[in-house]
């Protein structure tokens, strides 16, 4: 610290760096001063008097969330005249709030209903008649029930700073203002949350979790999103086996407080009406339900006869599977079943970037990177839409950093709005090279960039970037909540875990869909003949496991319900190749963990390939697939641990025609968004990619 | 046997006898049940009753507070929010579950006291023996009040309606 200065604050001896606003040097102190519109990362309002304090030569009390600190200030924030400002502050903004904390949704979790506890203002001098308008609906999403506003403006800014979006303001005056949505009487906007979250009161409440129970009812539980590979930390309040609401209470993840729709509201799919639950065997033509134990059987005795025979089966993995699925089914796929083809559905060229990075040290960036780097090169991405977390880590360097944020997609990106230079072109790299001057002047810079450079591209990138003198760090995007990690785990036919080139180079999807002798197709978590496609092998023995009776399900011999990640734990591995930990939240009848159904399938057939228990496969993957030896206890205590870069050459490397992203926008979320009713009744904001 | 002892006891059975008959002259104290019902105090503590308000609507708007305030942990609730069509309670939302587990209440009074809006109170029902415990989880149906005579709730008729019944 540069010189500190020295204040006393309530008889404490307080050091803060200069600039420091009064409220956050009291607050790194353990000095709590109460406050209503400042928050912490948003610009400054000063519109809720709560925080006044009295400090020594001042004639009047001062907002300590606007005051910076001073060299000798002697600050009293629970002096009596601090304390009797509070009071009338707070009955003044209950003269027409409707105290219906029994029936409102903040009940338990209000910060006014903890102020006037607090300080006591419960009678009020008020018997004029409260102002009253009535609740709103803004979208299936966001309620606003005015009388419960206290206009701290948090909502507004959240909106405004924090997301980008800009679709709240305020209109009217005095007693009769209130906060209105852009389109006057609904919302056309990215539906994450944020301002409902951020509200300290109830005037904003979502449609997903009102009326349905208070806080202290649910159990709370904090896992990681399934939706894109952004990977941020949900807390899910659990009732009765139900989800009821996610947000992420305790701001501990890599996103602090920061949800999309997606996280915060779109884990209806697994109560969705077409959720498998039962096991089903095809007999004469149909798929009938059948018990564990037979469909078990049924597999594997099937699968037991093929490789007996010889004949080629293919394996499909899932993109949300855990890294402990994932790494058992290529073992138990190369080694119990015998067979090379193993596949997944992938988005990113991330083997591709390893191999251009062999050598260097700290070039592949974490969400943290994004926040602090000097400069950001988005590279065909709409990032608002496709990683929404990863643009609010932008959004917050610009504000907070004056971070320079450089654009080259194949049209209008929300990132341009606040971009030093945006480029359009579908020639992403001539885009790029175009600037190398610009980005020459900065201190660091992140790359991010999406399929659209792959292959050789991803090495004249990183050449590029080499190029220009500075400190560079890339992210790969791929699409899924476990995308990275599948990958990572090996479910590829040319390569194993850790990217080690696998012995025998096996069948991609697209191979092993038009192979004319494929004896059989396991599918996890994954949709390879979507759209009605066939198998070219007619004979081929198809097992299907998934959450909901997929395009290819309907083509299966045999289906096994899974669960999904919320039902499950184990670990993922995000966009930026942060291993975060799963924590289970619920049970749903007749689903199990992929884990578990791999663990009936050897064990029926007689296979050893190990326990297929989550804490035994997570220790040979730490022990075996390179860069996955990561602190414990950072997981244990729900934090984010990197992947070690591999650092080395990857010597085979995959084709990159089969990289394709599946261009998912904010409402979409591959299979899982269609089973989504929140997802699917919002749809009219962006509603496509590269829309601004 | 020595004749005062003689005495001593005759005496003693007079004065006992003596007390007998004073007794059966005063008014009776003890009560007839089960031929007549019994009487209580105010205060006592029974089963719960669900109120209703004068128009006959719900009470309780399934705040959680009586469960939450109860050390048995014995109060089951669910809510739903009250629509246009479907109006269960004065307020936004209202019970659509609400069981009490006898099995485990105290009889504290501890839910009475927490509820903002006087839905719960204790009712002045003790028979509460039952042969099967799950008898003793009662439902909502089992402790509301009924309407108060005059009292026409005018959307709980549809809301029935509305629920097929
Ligand atoms: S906003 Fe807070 S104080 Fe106001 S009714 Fe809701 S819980 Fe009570
Ligand atoms: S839901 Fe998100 S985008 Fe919509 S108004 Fe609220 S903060 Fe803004
Ligand atoms: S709606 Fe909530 S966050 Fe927005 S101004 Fe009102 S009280 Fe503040
Ligand atoms: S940004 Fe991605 S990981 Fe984060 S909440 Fe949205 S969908 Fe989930
Ligand atoms: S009985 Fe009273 S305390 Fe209990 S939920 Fe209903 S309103 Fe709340
Ligand atoms: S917190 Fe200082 S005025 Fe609102």
């Amino acid at each position: 610290m540069s010189n500190p200065v020295n204040l006393t604050i309530d008889g404490k001896a307080v050091q803060a760096a200069p600039g420091t606003l009064l409220i956050d040097a009291a607050k790194q102190s353990g000095i709590l001063i109460p406050a209503f519109c400042y928050y912490e990362g948003y610009s400054l309002q000063a519109a809720c008097r709560m925080c006044l304090v009295e400090v020594e030569k001042f004639p009047k009390l001062q907002a300590a969330c606007t005051l910076p600190v001073a060299e000798g200030m002697v600050v009293r924030t629970e002096a009596a005249s601090a304390v009797q400002a509070r009071k009338t502050t707070l009955e003044f903004l209950l003269t027409n709030h409707p105290l219906d904390c029994p029936v409102c949704d903040k009940g338990g979790e209000c910060e006014l209903q903890d102020m006037v506890f607090r300080y006591g203002a419960g009678e009020s001098r008020f018997t004029e008649v409260k102002h009253h308008v009535d609740e709103k609906q803004w979208s299936p999403v966001v309620y606003y029930d005015a009388p419960r506003c206290i206009l701290c403006y948090r909502c507004v800014r959240v909106c405004d700073e924090g997301m980008g979006v800009t679709a709240l303001g305020i209109t009217h005056r005095g007693a009769y203002s209130e906060i209105t949505p852009n389109k006057g009487d609904h919302l056309n906007c990215d539906q994450c949350g944020a301002c409902i979250d951020i509200c300290p009161v109830g005037a904003l409440t979502s449609g997903i979790y009102r009326y349905q129970t208070r806080p202290w009812e649910m159990e709370h539980v904090g896992t990681i999103c399934t939706h894109c590979s952004d990977g941020c930390k949900t807390t899910l309040g659990v009732r009765n086996n139900e989800i009821v609401r996610g947000n992420n209470r305790d701001s501990t993840g890599i996103n602090g407080e920061f949800l999309c729709i997606k996280g915060r509201y779109a884990f209806d799919f697994i109560k969705h009406e077409d959720r498998l639950q039962s096991p089903m065997v095809r007999r004469n033509g149909k798929l009938e339900e059948v018990s564990w134990a037979e469909a078990v059987k049924a597999v594997a005795a099937r699968f037991a006869e093929i490789k007996a025979a010889g004949g080629a089966i293919g394996v499909a993995g899932s993109v949300h599977s855990t890294n402990e699925e994932s790494y058992f089914l290529q073992k138990f796929a190369r080694q119990g079943l015998g067979t090379p083809h193993i596949d997944h559905a992938r988005s990113g060229d991330v083997p591709a970037l390893i191999h251009a990075l062999a050598g260097k040290t700290d070039a592949l960036a974490t969400a943290d990177s994004l926040y602090h780097a000097k400069a950001v090169l988005v590279v065909d991405a709409d990032l608002s839409q496709q990683h929404p977390f990863l643009a609010f880590q932008v959004r917050a360097n610009v504000r907070h950093h004056q971070a320079a944020v450089y654009t080259v997609t194949r049209g209008p990106v929300r990132e341009e709005q606040t971009a030093a230079k945006a480029v359009h072109t579908a020639d992403y790299l001539a885009g790029v090279r175009g600037l190398g001057e610009d980005l020459k002047k900065h201190a660091d810079l992140v790359i991010v960039f999406g399929d659209g450079i792959k292959g050789a591209a991803v090495g004249e990138l990183v050449a590029f970037g080499d190029s220009l003198g500075i400190p560079v760090r890339y992210v790969c995007l791929v699409d899924y909540s476990n995308s990275r990690g599948a990958m990572d785990m090996g479910l590829l036919p040319e390569l194993g875990p850790g990217y080690h080139p696998a012995a025998v180079r096996g069948m991609s999807l697209p191979q092993m869909a038009a192979s004319q002798d494929l004896a059989a197709l396991w599918v996890v978590g994954a949709d390879p003949l979507a759209g009605g496609k066939r198998l070219a092998s007619g004979k081929a023995f198809v097992v299907v496991q998934d959450l909901f009776l997929t395009d290819t399900a309907k083509q299966a011999d045999v289906v096994l319900p899974s669960a999904s990640a919320y039902e499950k734990s184990g670990t993922v591995t995000n966009v930026t190749g942060q291993i975060q930990r799963l924590k289970k939240g619920l049970n749903i009848m007749g689903a199990k963990p992929d884990l578990e159904i791999f663990g009936l399938i050897a064990r029926a057939m007689g296979v050893d390939a190990g326990r297929a228990q989550n804490e035994a496969v997570f220790e040979e993957i730490r022990k075996s697939v390179r860069g996955y030896n990561v602190p414990l206890p950072v997981l244990a205590t729900g934090g984010a641990a990197q992947a070690q870069p591999v650092n080395g050459r990857v010597d085979v490397l995959p084709d990159p025609e089969l990289v394709r992203s599946a261009g998912d926008t904010l409402f979409t979320s591959g299979s899982l968004g269609r089973y989504s009713k929140i997802l699917g009744s919002v749809m009219e904001a962006p509603g496509a990619l590269y829309k601004g | 046997m020595a004749i005062n002892q003689v005495f001593k006891s005759a005496s003693a059975i007079v004065q006992g006898l003596g007390i007998t008959f004073k007794e059966m002259m005063k008014p009776t104290v003890t009560e007839d049940y089960p031929d007549v019902p019994p009487v209580f105090q105010e205060r006592f503590r029974g089963k719960h009753e669900l109120q209703r308000d004068e128009n006959g609507m719900e009470k309780c708007v399934a705040c959680f507070l009586c469960a939450a305030a109860c050390p048995a942990d014995c109060i089951y609730i669910e809510a739903a929010e009250n629509t246009d069509k479907v109006r269960i309670s004065g307020g936004e939302r209202y019970a659509s579950v609400y069981n009490i587990d006898y099995t485990r209440c105290i009889f504290c009074g501890y839910c009475v006291e927490a509820c903002p809006t006087d839905a719960i109170t204790h009712g002045h029902g003790f028979e509460l023996a039952a042969y099967d415990t799950a008898a003793l989880i009662m439902r909502k149906e089992d402790m509301l009040v009924a309407v108060p005579p005059g009292a026409r709730p005018p959307v709980i008729a549809e809301a029935a309606a509305s629920h097929g019944h």
